[in-house]
């Protein structure tokens, strides 16, 4: 099985292939061609699961190519960590793929659709599967792309043209971290080889401050990929891609890519204390300050996406709090309780054509299916005690109390409740109290092809968490321990009041967000009222946007218009003198051109005039 | 110099120059009897067999030894090798994209095209071969001259007249300067031949004078630069590549381009690899943070002005500098990878450009614009054209699984490799890649996710022939390096560059 499992990614591959060649057909029974592609991905991805499950692992290389003396080597390995996000990206992206046959059901370009789906999902297992930094980094690339024509799906709209444009720059500014420190590695240890720098990191090869910056480095690329402060601008605007796009890309596979980063590459972090730190604390700010403008957004999607940002900080600041456990453990039920949320949500968008939360109403009795569903995700993002959010987000504040790191745990503890409230505010809204708009005429269930992958999500949004409790059996980590890492402090079982504080982190926003959407007991606008400013701010989403546009984009504008002002007015205007004095003499030549070649001539000996100056100034001729 | 010696020379070190050159002669004396109206395209034909077998005179050498005639002044090594193959390539792939851009006046309808391009060629492949500053510099200036009125070909077009005139007058001033710089190393070291001028630079005598060394170091690097089109000589560039004809631009771009770092590489590397420096061993070592300020500005302007293009010929003219910048990474920073990482990111940027020119030329034919918006909507309408495109912008960007990203990953490995590793240029081109995602990307999303009403375009099948080529050895060339790389370990011991066979002999005797 496991020598086989090279083939997972190149099904999906397959599926993207056969549907561009059936990009013109009209029938959507195309769509069975991607499901059913992935489909098998899914069953080997399982099969190679359950054989690391027993303990086996694999790692097969051979060489790439040759550049000089050094060997580049492709290969594929399990290992215990990858094989879970087989699974995961795998079932993620087969059951998208079969929800998409409902959603995008009448749409223009549907095989282009399902192909572009087959591309994403073949870099994303192709990224998991890989042995080396290189390697890695060449399917993240991919990834990216993939996310780029997803996002930019709906081309007619211009937003999601800029969002697809905004999404691939940002999140390459991340890349360009990750390979300096793939390359400074590879400097350092002679090799791309995960085990071989794990080899090195061990035998102490590296200096403690080249082990900082590398690994600052690596964080750097999965800060962009997993939209950590403060590159994490482009994942809400992604959401103007279609919402399966979301489901798969932007709350399970892709952006989850940066925690498995991190996390592939964790001896390297635990090496070195001051990134941890900086991952715990970037982390830590992350998923609270996201939590905060989740509170105050009117479209479904995009609280979705602040919730995902901010559950990916959780992740981080598990990571970086030495809760490596902690921190896979809710990627796992992450994908599960988030992708489930985005279907539920798109199920409602899909009834109601909107995603303005405020024309939305009462539609708890309309979808008898993706109601109940949607609150099972709710309550499980929120931490509601026995559901699967409740268990890993419990280990990770154990694991940063543990690791003494009580300011992030009471930040922590706090964006809790942020997310409890702002998820039923979200759903008070939209499935109770009365219809508005829109809600009225013609809502109706979405059809079981849309259904099924939710009531599947649905069922491991809450049992998902008994992987890992301390009183029914730790299987992830038992089973992680098999892998790399050394798994620090074993097990983090802080005190027993911290279960309690988070469960009743989530009792407080889940009431506080009863009492003002559903009982109507406290007025809507009383913490707008009461803290103008502040709520200003956080609706304004902190402002990050416009603090780019500001800074970053005219900058960048600006030496772009400099380049050309250069070209144009300032070398003219600094060879003026000199090129009017020669067509003045002569009065030749300005017939054909407009003066332009002289100045480039003037320019160039110019150039070449200050060069040596100062080479002369430099050099030392004078001196 | 009598007979028997001018009969003892292995002239069959020349096999390709004199292939190209014969087929050259007959092009212009068939092209004198053919009648005016008649369709000139046998003469592409006839000058691209003439190049192939070139490139067969080529592989056929690929055994021999280094060996060098006239003297010392002409060599055949692994180098002149290499380079010649680029060349060879990219000016056959030029000609196929020639051939199928048909004239509708008949006035334009000439074979001088043909036969100058053919000239330019030879004194491209003099360039890789020479030994010696004048066949050096005699080489160039037939590059330069048939370049010069290749870019003027189009009478009825003011643009490409003015083109020329501008290439005409940049040229002459790029080659005094060039001229200005070799005349001091000649009046430093009395010598033409570059490896008797190597010599001489070790001699006591020339510490001092070595800060004039270094001026004529800098003059003549900053003479070469015109060729490359890389600062402080890289402003001709947008307005000659705008108004030349798109096979004469995609000639420029790559094949004049690679032209101009062969010269780089001979006359730099071979004379000043062993020159004293004003406070240091190695005058290459004292120039470098001027050299690489240069490599840094080159990227900087060539990327940033890039973005603010709507005109896709200057676009891709910006690209073009930014991509010399990018080579010349390796070769300021004295990588020991130098040879193969340069060979090899010309190769690439050979297949990705080329191939790119032949989607603009077909699209600005039909379209009769060079303006961005001639790609709207190319994959609903030409899936065939778009595909191959997004191929060459992302290899142009260096994104994996391309030959660009092989390309780039080498250099970027090159530079942090070194001791000391350079960082900050290493930054340069990181963020200056960045801000090249930005005009590539651009140029994709107006193909993938813009509408248009513009019919299908149709693509004459000599130049689907160069883009299925291009698109596939782009790819390949990312999946499988090895490729190119085997056969350029495989063939070229690039010591044989530095091997100063009988130079000393020959030359002490002839004097």
């Amino acid at each position: 099985m496991l020598q086989m499992s090279w083939l997972i990614p190149l099904f999906p591959l397959l599926s993207f292939i056969l549907l561009l060649l059936f990009r013109k057909s009209k029938s959507e029974s195309t769509a069975w061609i991607g499901v059913l592609l992935t489909g098998i991905s899914l069953v080997m991805s399982i099969g190679v699961f359950l054989a690391v499950w027993q303990g086996e692992g694999i790692k097969t290389e051979g060489t790439w190519f040759q550049m000089g003396e050094r060997a580049i080597t492709m290969g594929f390995e399990v290992n215990p960590l990858n094989a879970l996000m087989l699974v995961i990206v795998s079932l993620v992206s087969f059951l998208v793929h079969l929800y998409s046959k409902g959603y995008m059901h009448g749409d223009d370009r549907f095989p282009v659709f399902f192909a572009y789906l087959g591309l994403f999902s073949f870099a994303m297992l192709g990224l998991v599967l890989s042995p080396n930094l290189l390697q890695l980094y060449m399917f993240w690339e991919l990834v990216g792309l993939g996310s780029f024509l997803l996002i930019g799906f709906y081309y007619f709209k211009p937003e999601a043209k800029a969002a697809a444009k905004k999404a691939f720059v940002m999140t390459r500014i991340g890349d360009v971290g990750l390979f300096i420190g793939m390359v400074l590695l590879f400097w350092q240890v002679g090799s791309f080889e995960y085990d071989e720098i794990f080899a090195s990191v061990k035998n102490g090869d590296l200096s403690s401050g080249m082990l900082t910056l590398t690994a600052l480095c690596i964080f750097v690329g999965a800060v962009g990929k997993s939209g950590q402060l403060p590159l994490h601008t482009w994942l809400p605007d992604a959401m103007e891609g279609p919402t399966p796009v979301s489901a798969l890309i932007h709350a399970a596979t892709m952006v989850a890519a940066g925690v498995y980063l991190v996390a592939a590459m964790y001896p390297l972090f635990q090496a070195s204390e001051a990134a941890l730190t900086v991952v715990a604390v970037v982390g830590g700010l992350t998923a609270i300050f996201a939590a905060s403008i989740g509170l105050m957004q009117k479209d479904i999607k995009r609280v979705l996406a602040y919730s995902t940002v901010s559950q990916l900080g959780y992740m981080m600041l598990a990571l970086g709090a030495s809760g490596y456990v902690a921190g896979i453990f809710h990627l796992t039920t992450h994908a599960f309780f988030k992708a489930l949320l985005f279907l539920a949500a798109g199920s409602v968008i899909h009834a109601v054509h909107t995603q303005n939360i405020e024309e939305m109403g009462g539609l708890w009795k309309k979808l008898r299916i993706t109601g109940p569903l949607f609150l099972i995700g709710a309550l499980a993002i929120s931490g509601v005690p026995l559901l699967s959010g409740f268990f890993s987000k419990d280990e990770i504040l154990a694991s940063t109390y543990a690791d003494g790191k009580y300011g992030l745990f009471w930040l922590a503890v706090i964006a809790a409740f942020m997310t409890a409230f702002y998820m039923f505010r979200l759903f008070f809204i939209v499935f109770t109290g009365e219809a508005r708009g829109e809600t009225e005429k013609g809502v109706h269930e979405s059809p079981g092809v849309m259904t099924f992958p939710m009531i599947v999500l649905g069922v491991l949004a809450v049992v998902a968490g008994y992987l890992n409790t301390t009183w029914f059996g730790t299987f992830l980590s038992d089973y992680l321990a098999q892998g790399a890492v050394e798994l620090p402090h074993g097990d983090h079982h802080g005190p027993a009041w911290i279960p309690l504080v988070a469960t009743l982190a989530a009792a407080l926003g889940i009431a506080l967000a009863y009492l003002i959407y559903q009982r109507g007991t406290l007025s809507r606008d009383w913490i707008t009222r009461s803290l103008p400013s502040l709520s200003d701010v956080i609706y304004n989403k902190w402002y990050i946007d416009e603090g780019y546009d500001q800074t970053v984009v005219k900058g960048t504008r600006g030496l772009s218009k400099l380049g050309v002002l250069f070209d144009r007015y300032i070398v003219d205007g600094l060879v003026t003198a000199v090129t009017t004095g020669v067509q003045r003499l002569g009065r030749v030549g300005s017939r054909v051109q407009n003066g332009q070649v002289q100045s480039y001539g003037t320019a160039a000996i110019f150039g070449i005039v200050i060069l040596l100056l100062i080479v002369a100034l430099t050099g030392g001729y004078f001196s | 110099m009598d007979l028997d010696t001018l009969l003892s020379f292995k002239w069959s070190v020349m096999a390709p120059e004199f292939i190209i050159l014969g087929v050259a002669t007959l092009l212009s004396v068939i092209d004198l009897f053919m009648k005016k109206e008649s369709s000139r395209t046998p003469l592409a034909w006839l000058a691209g067999a003439g190049v192939i077998g070139a490139l067969a005179a080529i592989f056929m050498q690929l055994d021999t030894e280094v060996t060098s005639i006239l003297f010392d002044t002409y060599r055949l090594d692994s180098f002149s090798k290499a380079f010649k193959i680029l060349l060879l390539l990219g000016t056959l792939l030029v000609l196929v994209l020639a051939s199928n851009d048909k004239k509708e006046d008949v006035e334009e309808n000439r074979g001088e095209f043909y036969y100058l391009l053919l000239a330019a060629l030879l004194g491209a492949m003099m360039m890789a071969s020479s030994a010696d500053l004048i066949t050096l510099f005699v080489g160039l200036e037939l590059l330069s001259l048939s370049s010069y009125i290749m870019a003027g070909l189009e009478r009825q077009n003011k643009r490409s007249n003015e083109s020329a005139f501008k290439y005409v007058v940049s040229g002459g001033i790029a080659t005094a300067i060039t001229l200005f710089g070799m005349s001091y190393v000649f009046g430093l070291t009395g010598e033409t031949n570059l490896f008797l001028i190597a010599q001489t630079m070790q001699d006591p005598e020339l510490l001092k004078h070595s800060f004039l060394l270094m001026f004529a170091f800098l003059i003549t690097f900053a003479g070469l630069t015109f060729k490359i089109a890389a600062a402080p000589l890289h402003m001709w560039a947008p307005d000659v590549y705008e108004g030349a004809p798109v096979p004469v631009t995609a000639f420029l771009s790559v094949v004049s381009k690679t032209a101009g770092f062969v010269i780089l590489l001979r006359f730099i590397i071979i004379t000043f690899i062993a020159a004293p420096g004003i406070d240091s061993e190695s005058l290459l070592l004292e120039v470098q943070p001027y050299v690489m300020a240069l490599a840094a500005a080159t990227m900087i302007i060539g990327n940033v002005t890039a973005l603010r293009q709507r005109n896709i010929k200057r676009m891709f003219a910006y690209s073009s500098i930014a991509q010399a910048g990018y080579i010349l990474v390796p070769f300021v920073s004295n990588s020991s990878l130098l040879f193969e990482l340069i060979w090899f990111y010309l190769l690439a940027y050979l297949f990705m450009n080329i191939g790119a020119f032949t989607i603009i030329q077909v699209l600005s034919v039909q379209e009769k614009s060079n303006d961005i918006s001639i790609f709207r909507g190319l994959f609903k309408r030409s899936p065939w054209l778009a595909v191959p495109m997004t191929f060459f912008l992302l290899s142009l960007a260096g994104i994996p699984i391309t030959a660009g990203f092989v390309g780039k990953f080498g250099i970027f490995m090159g530079a942090l490799g070194l001791e000391p590793a350079h960082y900050w240029l290493a930054a340069v081109m990181m963020a200056t890649t960045l801000v090249s995602y930005v005009y590539y990307f651009n140029v994709i999303a107006v193909m993938f996710f813009r509408d248009s009403e513009r019919t299908r375009v149709s693509v004459p099948r000599g130049m689907a022939a160069v883009l299925a080529f291009c698109a596939v050895s782009t790819i390949l060339l990312g999946i499988m390096p090895d490729l190119a790389l085997d056969f350029f370990y495989g063939n070229f011991d690039i010591n044989e560059f530095f091997m100063n066979i009988e130079a000393v002999d020959t030359h002490t005797h002839d004097h």
